[in-house]
Parts: structure tokens; C-alpha cells; sequence
């Protein structure tokens, strides 16, 4: 199935990990303040709740990245695109370039900081619309685009 | 092939819509809108009658205003190449539908617009429904006028003959049901809606206070309740005479007088009995044919025919009926005339591991065993709900049974469903995406799914559920080659074929 699938830029697996930590922290946060706000009036000993979401942000911190990270990877053929993605319900998509309706290539301001870009690949398909293809260099993701896009024109000449 | 369209090159939106539109929409709006200020007058004053009179004309003024004011600023425009629409009260909005775009043009008279010989006319492009185009109602001639207009003005590229002059009376039959058909079609789609509509009406009735069996003395209430057996099993025969009454209504209304030509472009379905309504299945949009039937029917050796279009009516539920009780020597010409291959064609038929039924069955087994440890220790009424569950887990090794895929020459079949059958013929140029999942239940049994996505599918698409993982790679491998090869071969067909296409 996977002859030498391409893993995602490196760099993809330290913006998950900013992510993560960031909604790891935001969740700590809560916690600590519903701790110290509510918890300390009732009979459960305050500090629990804390500590345990802090233990399971520093646990989905180390772990998290490293599987999503691994989860994907992809291959650019002769005339489709191939992705697999997904930690737990595992996905292997094929799109043939000639169904491709249109494409984007996706930067956001992590992703710019990290020099990396996403690639969407918009078909007339139901479930797969927009299959999308994160953590790809940002020059790696334009010649990808530039490449589809002369495949498609190939395909309606 | 993708030119944007053209800036609207001078079309002068000076059409209104036909004027008895007023009456059907201030109609129309009545039982809103004098509902609602029944509802509001009951609410707020215990209001008599003359004031709930008046509430409710109050109501069909502003519901005859909103329509004359929808009506003043609807204005249409018809120029050689594409139509303007112009509409919205006070935020103002220019629509522009080149006539390439068009797919497809439905004509529907509901029954007020027969009588008033108008017509509402849907202009569909294909794409999101906010890029559609709806006159409601013009003149019938004019929508006629206007569907030739369209036709005649945009090469119609894999039509047999000349588009231009072809009236639908002309059309060569593919089916057709007749009264006595579409009655006994009627029974085979039992349905509860004048059930639910009734127990509605009960309700309100209640919250009025005009039936209240607490207030009934006591022997009576005990008396009630020595008959209540008796009257819970009429009231169930009852509910099922009219759960058959309503089908057989349902159907007549919607398939009276059925009847499917095969237009230049598609197919044309025209029924209805209050509502007339014609519509034009493209051939070119067909992604998925779909064969199937429930237990009674199949018994009785009868089939539904529906495809699944690209921008079909989301009413229909991405599926668009072509023949809706049939026998299978009715149904094949359709296919036939679709370039579809029929059932027959599927060659070898094959089935997932055996595995599958642990990976059906496991959840439902494992909810409905709990469930019968929840009714044992706690609430006995839990039994209803785990005798459901086990019996999905029941009907797991059959689901693995039925479910099977197979590869034609043309396309691709995937059989499935315990009581109701179908099966999914799916040529292998409508492919969009191919996609192999593979969930922990799966990984863990060596299972994976096929999942194969096309333009308008349902939910799901078309799928071969639970095959061995191994399998699963291959036939997604097999799929993809087989896409290129049929997509090349139809692009040459089309290339030397029409040389006119713009």
C-alpha cells in the first residue's frame, strides 16, 4: 500500500506542538480558575481538578504531536495525489488530479512562522470536497499547486 | 471551458412575473401568517372571536402587501445568451445565469397555477442553490417559450438530434404508469404522516381544554380503563388502515399520470395530480444508478429505479426517481438508454471475510447486553430497548451476507441492505476521490473499507464495507486504474465525436 509515502515537513510536528500546548494551557487555565473559584466551597479537595488537567496537557504535549505528526503522510504520482491521514480511524485518499476543481494553498500566521503552508484539493465529490494536505513547506506547496494545475489544463486540452 | 461569466451585456430586466402570482403567494401565506396571530391573540388577551376575526385579516393584509411588494420588485430579463433576475424588496439583487450554464429548466403547476394556466419555472445550473434561478409563476406558454429559448440557444453536444424543436409530446416513451399502477404502487408506501397530523390536532385540542379525561367522574374513569385493551387494539388497527390510506394518497398525488420520455439531453419525468410537475434528469449528470426494492416488493417482483444527480433537488435527497414501481424488464431500458450496464452485468460478485459480522455485530452486542443488565437491576422498560439492540447484533451476520461488490466491464456494483436491496452501479469515470478507511475495530480484525466518492452522493457514496485490508488496497489500486483508463477512453470518444462544441 505505502511504497514510500513522504512524511509531513518536520517543522509540522513543532507548530502541533504549539497548538496543542496552547489549548492544553487554555484548559489548565479553566480548570485552575474553576478550582479556585467554585471547588474550594464544596467538600472536594480543590486542586485536584488542576492538577489532574495539568498532568493530562503535559501528557497530550509530549505524546499528541509525535501521532498526529506520524498519522500523515503522502505521495504526488504520475496523475493523482495520494494522503493518509487519521490517528484513530485511519484514511488512505486517492484524487485524481483530473477531478480536481480547484486548488488553495493555505498560510496562517503559525504556519507562516513555520515556513509551512497547507494544500487543498477542491473536487465535485461529496465527502471529499476539500481534501486537505497540512504541513508542507511553503515553496514545496506552490510547485505541488503549479504541478496540479498543469495537469489539469492537460487533462481539459 | 471556464470563461467567467460575461459582465450582463446590456439585458434590460423589464419582465414581471404573471399577476395571479399575488393571489397564489397571499394565499399561500395565509396559514401562517393567521396562525400565528390566532396563536399570538390566544396568548396574550383571552381574545373573543371577533377580535381573533379581525387579527386574522389584519394578517391577510400584510400577507397580501409583503406579496405585492416581492411581486413589484421581481423583474426578469431574457437576452440571446443568458437571463437576468432581478429581485429583493430593499436590498436589491442582480442575478446572471448564462444559458451554458443551464442544466436543466423544471416546469411545476401546482393546482391554483393550473387553474390559472401559470407555471413555476426552476432554472438549475448545477451548482449551489443559491445559483439557481426561480420564476414563480410565469404564463405556461412563456415557460415553454423560455425552455426552448434556452434549449434552442445552447448546443446541447451529446443529443442524437437537433435540440432545438423537440416537443415533449414527441418523445419516445420509457415508462409509464397507469392508474392502476400508481394505486397499488400507493400500498407499498405505508406511511404514518395523517397519523402524526391527527395525534398534532389531539394535542392542540387538549391544551384548549375541551378534552380532559381527569375531569371525568371516577366509575367512569375505571370503566375507561376496563375497555383500554380493547380500544389501544383498534386504535392500532386503525392507525395502520390509515398509515396505508395516507401511502396510497401520498402516491397518487405525487405519481399520477407518470410518465418518462427520453428528452434530447435526458430523461423527462412528468406526474402529479394536484401538482403537475416536469423535470429533466441529464444524462450527463448521472453519477450513480441505484436498483432496489423492500421485502414486499421484491416478493412481488417489483423495482425502483432513482440516479443520483450532480446538483439534483435536495428535497430529493440527492437521488432523482426515474421509474418508482417497475418491473425489471421496465427498468433496464432506462439504464440501457442512460449507457448504464444493468445488474446483469456485474459478473462476479464478492463478499468481505467473515470477520465483518464480529465488527457489525460488536457494538449493538455489547450495548444491548448492558442494556440487559440495566433493565435486570434497575428499570424493566430497558428491555424494550435491548431486545432492539441485540436484534441489530442479530442481524449483523446477515447485513455481511447481502453486502457484496463487484467489478463489470463498466462499472462498479455494490450490493447491500438485509430487507431493503440495492444496488449502486457506478460507471468508472464518475469517480471522484477514492478513499480506504480503516477504524480501530477494523485495524484490529484486519479490516478496512473502500469508500469511493462521487459528485452529489448521499451519505456515504458508494462503499465496500469490511473487506480484508489486504483486498481493500488491491481494489482501491484496481478502481483508480480502471478510472483513468475509462475517463481516457471517453474523452477520445468525445473528442472525435461532436467537433461543434464551443
Amino acid at each position: 500500500m505505502s511504497d514510500a509515502m513522504q512524511p509531513l515537513h518536520p517543522n509540522q510536528r513543532k507548530l502541533l506542538r504549539v497548538r496543542i500546548f496552547v489549548f492544553a494551557l487554555v484548559l489548565v487555565v479553566a480548570a485552575a480558575a474553576a478550582d479556585f473559584a467554585l471547588l474550594r466551597k464544596t467538600e472536594m479537595p480543590w486542586g485536584v481538578l488542576s492538577i489532574a488537567t495539568l498532568l493530562a496537557g503535559v501528557a497530550a504535549v509530549l505524546v499528541l504531536p509525535r501521532r498526529r505528526y506520524r498519522a500523515w503522510a503522502w505521495r504526488m504520482d504520475e496523475d493523482e495525489l495520494r494522503i493518509a491521514s487519521g490517528v484513530m480511524i485511519r484514511s488512505d485518499t486517492v484524487v485524481p488530479f483530473g477531478r480536481v476543481q480547484h486548488i488553495d494553498v493555505l498560510r496562517g500566521p503559525l504556519q507562516r512562522s513555520y515556513g509551512l503552508a497547507s494544500l487543498v484539493l477542491h473536487t465535485a465529490g461529496t465527502r471529499s470536497a476539500a481534501v486537505l494536505l497540512p504541513g508542507l513547506e511553503a515553496q514545496e506547496a506552490e510547485r505541488m499547486r503549479d504541478h496540479i494545475r498543469g495537469k489539469i489544463r492537460e487533462d481539459l486540452a | 471551458m471556464s470563461e467567467p461569466p460575461t459582465a450582463a451585456t446590456g439585458i434590460v430586466a423589464d419582465r414581471r412575473l404573471h399577476p395571479t402570482t399575488l393571489v397564489s403567494r397571499t394565499l399561500r401565506a395565509i396559514p401562517e401568517a393567521a396562525g400565528g396571530m390566532a396563536a399570538y391573540a390566544a396568548l396574550i388577551a383571552r381574545a373573543d372571536a371577533s377580535q381573533i376575526v379581525f387579527l386574522v385579516m389584519v394578517a391577510l393584509a400584510l400577507a397580501a402587501l409583503i406579496a405585492f411588494l416581492g411581486w413589484w420588485r421581481f423583474r426578469y430579463g431574457v437576452g440571446t445568451s443568458e437571463i437576468v433576475i432581478e429581485s429583493g424588496v430593499i436590498r436589491r439583487r442582480r442575478r446572471v445565469i448564462p444559458f451554458e450554464r443551464v442544466q436543466d429548466i423544471a416546469i411545476e403547476q401546482r393546482l391554483l397555477a393550473r387553474l390559472f394556466g401559470t407555471a413555476h419555472v426552476r432554472i438549475e445550473t448545477g451548482g449551489a442553490a443559491a445559483d439557481e434561478g426561480h420564476l414563480d409563476s410565469i404564463s405556461l406558454a412563456d415557460a415553454h417559450g423560455l425552455r426552448d429559448h434556452i434549449r434552442g440557444s445552447h448546443v446541447v453536444t451529446d443529443a442524437a438530434g437537433g435540440a432545438a424543436s423537440s416537443s415533449p409530446a414527441a418523445e419516445p416513451m420509457l415508462f409509464e404508469m397507469g392508474f392502476g399502477r400508481v394505486l397499488y404502487s400507493g400500498l407499498f408506501n405505508f406511511s404514518l404522516v395523517f397519523v402524526a397530523a391527527i395525534f398534532a390536532v389531539l394535542q392542540n385540542v387538549d391544551e384548549f381544554g375541551l378534552w380532559r379525561p381527569k375531569d371525568l367522574p371516577p366509575d367512569m374513569v375505571e370503566r375507561v380503563g376496563s375497555a383500554w385493551l380493547a380500544a389501544s387494539l383498534a386504535l392500532g388497527f386503525a392507525v395502520l388502515l390509515l398509515g396505508f390510506v395516507a401511502g396510497v394518497v401520498r402516491t397518487l398525488a405525487r405519481d399520477y399520470g407518470y410518465k418518462l420520455t427520453r428528452a434530447p439531453n435526458g430523461f423527462r419525468r412528468r406526474r402529479g395530480l394536484a401538482t403537475l410537475s416536469e423535470a429533466v434528469i441529464p444524462i450527463r449528470r448521472i453519477q450513480v444508478a441505484r436498483l432496489g426494492n423492500g421485502l414486499v416488493m421484491r416478493a412481488l417482483g417489483w423495482h425502483r429505479l432513482d440516479f443520483q444527480t450532480l446538483g439534483a433537488d435536495p428535497k430529493e435527497r440527492g437521488a432523482q426517481v426515474a421509474a418508482p414501481f417497475a418491473r425489471i424488464d421496465e427498468v433496464r431500458p432506462i439504464l440501457a438508454e442512460a449507457g448504464y450496464p444493468d445488474e446483469r452485468e456485474a459478473g462476479e460478485w464478492r463478499r468481505g471475510p467473515v470477520l465483518s459480522f464480529v465488527r457489525r455485530g460488536l457494538a449493538p452486542l455489547l450495548a444491548g447486553l448492558a442494556m440487559v443488565a440495566v433493565a435486570l437491576a434497575l428499570e424493566p422498560l430497558n428491555f424494550i430497548a435491548a431486545a432492539v439492540l441485540l436484534l441489530l447484533a442479530a442481524l449483523a451476520p446477515l447485513r455481511w451476507h447481502r453486502h457484496r461488490h463487484a467489478l463489470g466491464g463498466r462499472a462498479f456494483y455494490v450490493r447491500s441492505g438485509v430487507l431493503n436491496h440495492s444496488i449502486r452501479i457506478m460507471p468508472y469515470a464518475n469517480v471522484q476521490a477514492i478513499e480506504v478507511t480503516r477504524g480501530p475495530v477494523q485495524r484490529l480484525l484486519g479490516l478496512a473499507t473502500v469508500r469511493v466518492d462521487t459528485a452529489g452522493a448521499g451519505a456515504g457514496g458508494v462503499r465496500a464495507v469490511d473487506l480484508a485490508a489486504g483486498d481493500a488496497a488491491a481494489l482501491a489500486g484496481r478502481l483508480l486504474d480502471l478510472f483513468n483508463e475509462h475517463r481516457r477512453r471517453r474523452k477520445d470518444a468525445r473528442g472525435t465525436g461532436s467537433v461543434a462544441v464551443s
